[in-house]
């Protein structure tokens, strides 16, 4: 028992420092997924059809495919094809942003299919351009009714990034992995890790009630 | 100040307007009537093009609607619109509802802004509700603030498409009230609507449509009294 105290006290600062990368590393991927998302959402909402074909095909290929898959691939296969090598944690950045960004693009083209026709109408007739009517009147109020989804994708990228241990980036998962490797206590170390996500995530959910309840309130 | 042309509009293989010509004048008030699904709607609509002519030509206060060179945001600031379902903005506040578009497309001083808008919501008697959102407003609190939005860019025209039917009835009165003021102020005013008492006091001429053309127009006493057209005084006979 005082053995278990000593072990979780041990691996404590080493699964830290894989918290912190993990943090890192969805952060910066949540940033440009939803850059990417955003894009890729008012995409599928244009008048063009090749814009929205685009955009459809980058969804499809991402939904369509296992993450995993897409982590093997730009860590390995693009880099080999291209005949150069890649940092481990930028091809899991870019996996984790294309993978989510795709999944926040339908996110963004349902919040946008769900403000009325009327709002666009109003807007247009009053002489605002597309722009100005994107702007201003669909996407505050697609924006708000995006946010549990929303989250809701964050969370599970987040989780995602659980993944990255594969191609050897010592976040969280990884950091564990390390540890049981030289100390074999799995029961103490991935409970640990567990923890740690679960410390993560839980902020975020509570976050997300609050803004619904806040933005419901207006 | 409108002149209508052969407007001919179909979607798909269903053609709405069969052949719309009409002309309407400066400062006079036009209220369109006819049955559900004649096109009355559409009619209106293809007036600040929210939906695209397939033939024929609009012209308003001399500007080509139907000219693709057209800069129809620009036009359209000159044609206000209220709607049978207001579509206020629900995440602005009554004053941003109104201030939003003089803001953003006229680039209009803020101070001067606020002011006019409190003016206009003065007169469609709501000043007390400039802070308060859409959903706490009723139905005609909510047409006013719409009337006084569309007002607020200064518009030479202004369209109603059937602005009290989404009302319960002891609303209508009220929104009629601000409607009719307009109309003695002299804005030119194209209105459909059901209301054949409001048409018949304050129109200046009636439009009867049917299946896609006017079948009829003229005064309203002669429109309401002494209908020609038989399909009129079926319209009439059913809803007087
Ligand atoms: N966006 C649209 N797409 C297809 N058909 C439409 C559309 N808008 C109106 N219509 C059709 O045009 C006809 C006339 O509609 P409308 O102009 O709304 O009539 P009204 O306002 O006189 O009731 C109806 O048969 C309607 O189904
Ligand atoms: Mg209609």
């Amino acid at each position: 028992m005082s053995d278990t105290l000593q072990i979780m006290s041990d691996a404590l600062p080493i699964l830290f420092e894989g918290l912190l990368i993990t943090l890192k590393i969805a952060a910066i991927s949540l940033v440009i997924a939803f850059v990417i998302g955003l894009a890729a959402g008012l995409m599928s909402t244009a008048r063009s059809r090749i814009i929205r074909g685009l955009a459809g095909i980058y969804v499809d290929i991402i939904r369509g495919t296992p993450l995993l898959v897409q982590v093997f691939f730009i860590y390995f296969g693009l880099p080999e094809f291209f005949d150069t090598r890649i940092d481990p944690e930028v091809a899991g950045i870019v996996a984790v942003s294309l993978n989510a960004g795709a999944y926040i693009a339908e996110v963004v083209r349902a919040g946008i299919n769900s403000v009325d026709k009327g709002q666009v109408e109003a807007a247009r007739s009053l002489g605002m351009n597309r722009f100005y009517t994107m702007r201003l009147i669909v996407l505050p109020q697609a924006l708000r009714r995006m946010i549990p989804a929303l989250v809701n994708q964050f969370i599970i990228s987040i989780k995602d990034t659980a993944l990255l241990s594969v191609i050897g980036i010592r976040e969280l998962t990884q950091s564990g992995e390390i540890i049981i490797s030289t100390n074999f206590r799995s029961f103490e170390i991935w409970g640990m890790v567990g923890v740690f996500y679960f410390l993560l995530i839980l902020p975020l959910s509570r976050l997300s009630l609050l803004l619904e309840r806040r933005l419901n309130l207006r | 100040m409108i002149t209508v042309q052969n407007l001919k509009k179909q979607f798909g293989s269903n053609v709405v307007l069969k052949d719309i010509s009409t002309t309407i004048r400066e400062k006079e008030v036009v209220c369109v009537i006819g049955p559900s699904g004649s096109g009355k709607s559409t009619f209106l609509r293809c007036l600040n093009l929210l939906e695209d002519v397939t033939s024929g030509k609009v012209d308003i206060a001399g500007v080509e609607v139907t000219d693709p060179k057209t800069n129809i945001d620009k036009l359209r600031e000159d044609v206000g619109m209220v709607f049978q379902r207001f579509n206020l903005f629900p995440h602005l506040t009554v004053l941003q509802n109104i201030m939003l578009a003089p803001k953003y497309i006229k680039k209009m001083d803020k101070a001067a802004n606020e002011k006019k808008a409190m003016e206009l919501l003065a007169k469609v008697g709501l000043a007390e509700k400039r802070d308060e959102y859409p959903d706490r407003l009723s139905g005609g609190q909510q047409q006013r603030v719409a009337i006084a939005r569309a007002l607020a860019m200064n518009p030479r025209v202004m369209l109603f498409d059937e602005p009290t039917s989404a009302l319960d009835p002891e609303m209508v009165g009220e929104v009629l009230q601000v409607m009719k003021d307009l109309a003695h102020e002299g804005i030119t005013m194209i209105v459909v609507t059901h209301e054949m008492g409001f048409a018949r006091e304050v129109a200046d001429r009636v439009l009867f449509m049917d299946g896609g053309y006017i079948v009829e127009e003229g005064t309203p006493a002669v429109i309401f009294d002494a209908p020609k057209h038989e399909r009129t005084q079926a319209f009439l006979s059913k809803v007087l």
